[in-house]
């Protein structure tokens, strides 16, 4: 554009730098703010963990008839939350795996794996938002969601009812890697958005261009259907071969009121749709 | 060219064109140089309306007489092997992996049935989330822009 205006007014040839080429075009380009690749955003985690209830015991001790009449202190002890982290982890996890197991024995089929390891995930961004400089746990955080996703890449390739069951009971989202990684950089992302502009305003001229010849239709019939009559009774009053015969102007005819009635049907369209948008 | 109608068979690939599905046949040539052979892929739009076939699928493809648009030059003639629902051609049956369904399921019925677990009668066909949980019906891409929309294929 800058090329074409120097030449344009007139700019000698010497000073016009052909390199390094510039857009004129106001086009305002933000730079996606880099997600951590360990962010539920990012990892495809919809939900969270449900949370602990204040009274939930160890799970080997639910059922024991010594706890029921154990006073306060005893009690406190066989509680979750007074145990060690790794309990409730096994807890959550344990819980996860039920939901989706073929069998009550089944813990190495995928849909267990990718549970254990839902559950492990969803437990781990819960103590990196705790502790943002675990640098151990996030490792171990990072190959795990990239195992969950390879392991989901694999599920949807052998079965895909149970791939998209499981996306539904875990609560997770699967995109596939794009093609092609490369940098985000100013440039490129310029010249991607400069194509959008471009395409955008093409789009919209054709459409302008579209309406106009809609709008030339009806004006064009209307005046053929009174030439194509004028010219009938002229050849059918100098006794020439007539041309113009009454099925044609009949044809156009029909054309026009069908065309009407298109307009009409819809400009009763645009006229609701307004009014919706209106109230 | 075009008179021969040509039957290919190839994958689908995802596709933002309507009424059309992008389909990738792959085949090996032989660089003479280093004497091994490389995958070379062509693609091939087809016209599609109904969307018979979905991203992965192995599909049957026809040329068409002529070229129907710029870009459509096949029809889609049928999806041979759908992807993630594989029959097995000798017996029939529906496999996963290395197993045959039925066997799973005996297998699941010894151990004891879990109602939590997954049942394929139950299944949904293939599509419901697309769009929300599922995004393998498009083409992903590097997030490079913030423009404060949603944009649910960027990564």
């Amino acid at each position: 554009m800058n090329k074409l205006l120097n030449i344009a007014n007139g700019v000698p040839r010497q000073f016009v730098r052909d390199y390094a080429f510039k857009s004129d075009l106001k086009i305002k380009w933000v730079r996606p703010e880099k997600i951590s690749c360990i962010r539920p955003e990012k990892s495809g985690d919809l939900a969270k963990l449900p949370a602990l209830s204040a009274n939930e015991l160890l799970p080997g001790y639910k059922d024991s008839k010594e706890l029921e009449s154990a006073d306060e202190t005893v009690l406190s002890l066989f509680k979750l939350s007074n145990n060690p982290n790794h309990l409730t982890t096994r807890y959550y996890r344990d819980q996860m795996i039920k939901e989706v197991q073929r069998h009550a024995q089944d813990y190495g089929s995928m849909e267990a794996k990718l549970a254990k390891m839902t559950a492990s995930i969803r437990r781990y961004q819960e103590h990196m938002e705790a502790h943002p400089r675990d640098k151990m746990i996030k490792v171990r955080l990072k190959e795990l969601i990239d195992k969950r996703k390879k392991f989901l890449k694999y599920l949807r390739r052998w079965d895909y009812p149970r791939f998209e069951w499981i996306l539904e009971k875990l609560d997770l989202v699967y995109k596939p890697p794009p093609a092609h990684f490369h940098w985000i950089t100013r440039k490129e992302s310029l010249q991607k958005l400069t194509d959008i502009y471009c395409e955008k305003i093409k789009e919209e001229r054709l459409e302008a261009y579209h309406k106009e010849l809609q709008a030339q239709q009806i004006p064009y019939l209307e005046d053929a259907i009174k030439k194509m009559v004028f010219v009938r009774q002229e050849q059918i009053d100098c006794d020439v071969p007539v041309t113009v015969t009454e099925q044609q102007i009949e044809n156009a005819r029909q054309e026009l009121a069908q065309l009407k009635q298109l307009r009409e049907a819809e400009a009763a369209a645009t006229r609701k749709q307004s009014d919706e948008t209106f109230h | 060219m075009a008179a021969r109608g040509l039957l290919l068979m190839g994958q689908c690939m995802p596709c933002i064109k309507q009424n059309a599905s992008k389909i990738r046949i792959r085949r090996m040539e032989l660089d003479k140089n280093l004497n091994m052979y490389f995958k070379k892929d062509t693609f091939f739009f087809a016209h599609d309306p109904k969307k018979l076939c979905k991203t992965g699928d192995v599909v049957l493809i026809r040329e068409l007489p002529e070229r129907m648009t710029r870009l459509i030059t096949h029809n889609v003639e049928k999806v041979v092997y759908p992807l993630g629902d594989i029959t097995d051609p000798i017996t029939g049956k529906k496999v996963v992996v290395g197993k045959y369904r039925e066997d799973i399921e005996m297998a699941n019925q010894l151990f004891g049935k879990s109602a939590k677990g997954f049942d394929y009668e139950k299944a949904p066909p293939r599509g419901r989330l697309e769009g929300s949980k599922d995004f393998t019906h498009g083409e992903t891409y590097i997030k490079y822009h913030e423009d404060g929309k949603d944009q649910p294929f960027a990564v």
